[in-house]
């Protein structure tokens, strides 16, 4: 009984599946992906910037107490959104990963074309993260739970860590030690005081506090930790966007004026 | 008395056949150059403006854009501010007035071929739409962070703010309700007048007016952060986070798309139904014979 309900459901998808369209073609998902991807990443680029932006624009401000948890929380916001659209609409586990992507694409065309080519700022002193190795992370939990709930809890640190790891790889370069006119300081240390920014105080001084140098790091685990809390706050913030702003107005009507 | 009854009711006319444009080859409702065309344009013409604006800015910023105080900045870019607001301007009394000039002469009984095109024009008027946000909330914020965290400011027209707050941001008033107006008065049976206020354009007028008027603060604050604490330049400050609203708020351009796509799916099932009852019905044949 069990097997001919089964079979009964899968013959009507399998035709819905082949189902021949007299006006619904591919170009309508082309439109719909690419146009898409601007308001995607628009939507995830302010939300990065005007929450969280000074901690990446520079290197030196990159540091392991505030970078680390400012910004997962501030970046996590819509790729939920788009994950609650996404899994609604066709059961893709794709959006935060989606979101990423187009994160990353806005937030390079920025950094070249108005950091480096308007102002000048060398390239490795302004590059961006990236979040789509976290974005991936966070797909492949909502898959494998195929819940916002589990994902909230468990995605929300998968994308904080994913995100602190996958830019690591790239920050550790500019961590390393040097001597700088009598003080030891980091490669992107020496960056900030270089380069100046004349309408930032902190051009003058080192941008990390010294407590997080000398406590051997832990610091940074903490922030971690701390960072994921408010990634599971900034998950349901994007679920109230998807949920409410984007996917509940379909159809529904003001009163007749 | 019979006569006179007859001859003062008239008779019913026949409803007219609904509009059907005439078939031009590779200019159907989803061809490229079709009713897809404007899907094409309209975001190229958009990003356009922003590459030429920010190659006017390569040239003019550095020379003459760094102090209001002399008639070279009046005249490169506080005139770019009344240029950019007047152009706007003027296409908007344009666009919208062409839109409700023709919405009383073009025909509202239409084919389904018709219907299709309309709403992939409207597809293309979203996505333009979508493409100015784009501008509006990365390209030029972008510019402005890298600006104003490196160069002293010395006027609420910077260089850096007037293509995003007095071109683009109106654009996007422009864009979001020209879009609306398009849906209501060219698909009847999405936004037509007896269903109401949709709720998906509420929400992107929303966010485009947010955004100007938010304007207004943000410079209200670059002025008391001035005062009090000295010319700092925090990107992530309380006073910008307004704008992030509007990124939230714009989350009702997918219930555009939902809805029409909804409405793409009844024709598509209009048409099946209309071609099955056509249909000559299945001889029967019986058992044994033939």
């Amino acid at each position: 009984m069990a097997s001919s309900v089964i079979d009964v459901r899968a013959g009507e998808l399998r035709a819905l599946a082949n189902r021949e369209y007299r006006y619904i073609d591919r170009k309508w998902d082309l439109m719909f992906w690419v146009t898409a991807a601007f308001v995607v990443g628009a939507a995830a680029n302010i939300t990065m910037l005007l929450f969280a932006g000074d901690w990446d624009f520079w290197t030196d401000w990159k540091d392991r107490q505030w970078w680390m948890t400012i910004t997962p929380f501030a970046t996590i916001i819509i790729p939920s959104a788009l994950q609650y659209i996404q899994w609604r609409a066709w059961r893709f586990p794709t959006g935060a990963t989606y979101t990423a992507v187009c994160l990353f694409l806005c937030t390079w065309v920025g950094r070249l074309i108005q950091w480096k080519y308007f102002i000048n700022m060398p390239i490795n002193f302004v590059w961006s993260a990236t979040w789509i190795p976290a974005g991936i992370l966070m797909d492949f939990i909502l898959m494998q739970t195929r819940s916002f709930i589990l994902t909230s809890l468990v995605g929300a640190g998968a994308w904080t860590i994913g995100y602190w790891v996958a830019n690591y790889i790239m920050l550790a370069p500019f961590l390393q030690p040097t001597v700088f006119m009598g003080h030891t300081l980091t490669v992107a240390d020496v960056q900030g005081i270089t380069y100046i920014r004349a309408q930032t105080p902190e051009y003058l001084r080192v941008i990390e506090r010294g407590s997080l140098r000398t406590f051997l790091q832990e610091t940074q685990y903490v922030s971690l930790a701390f960072g994921t809390t408010l990634a599971v706050v900034g998950y349901w913030i994007g679920q109230f966007i998807g949920r409410y702003l984007s996917v509940w107005p379909i159809g529904r009507f003001l009163k007749q004026v | 008395m019979t006569q006179q009854i007859t001859q003062a009711v008239p008779e019913r006319s026949e409803q007219p056949a609904p509009y059907d444009p005439p078939v031009v080859p590779g200019r159907g409702p989803t061809d490229w150059r079709g009713g897809w065309a404007w899907g094409i344009y309209a975001p190229l013409i958009l990003l356009g403006v922003a590459v030429a604006f920010r190659i006017y800015q390569a040239f003019f910023t550095f020379p003459w854009g760094l102090d209001s105080s002399t008639p070279q900045f009046f005249w490169l870019w506080r005139m770019a501010v009344v240029v950019s607001l007047l152009g706007v301007g003027i296409f908007t009394v344009s666009w919208w007035g062409w839109l409700l000039q023709t919405a009383r002469t073009i025909p509202q009984r239409i084919s389904r071929r018709e219907e299709v095109r309309r709403i992939a024009v409207f597809w293309g008027l979203v996505g333009a739409t979508s493409v100015n946000l784009y501008i509006e909330a990365s390209f030029w914020p972008n510019q402005d962070g890298a600006f104003h965290q490196t160069l002293v400011r010395d006027t609420a027209f910077t260089v850096s703010h007037i293509p995003m707050f007095y071109l683009f941001f109106p654009l996007g008033v422009t864009l979001a309700v020209g879009t609306y107006l398009y849906g209501r008065t060219r698909l009847p049976n999405v936004y037509g007048a007896g269903k109401g206020f949709p709720w998906s354009f509420f929400l992107l007028i929303a966010a485009t007016v947010t955004e100007v008027a938010q304007v207004a603060m943000n410079e209200w604050g670059h002025s008391v952060n001035f005062g009090n604490a000295g010319a700092e330049e925090f990107f992530s400050v309380w006073f910008h986070w307004p704008f992030v609203l509007y990124g939230w708020l714009a989350g009702g351009i997918f219930a555009l798309w939902g809805e029409t796509i909804l409405r793409l799916y009844q024709i598509e099932d209009d048409a099946e139904r209309e071609e099955t009852a056509d249909a000559p019905a299945p001889q029967t044949v019986p058992a044994g014979g033939a």
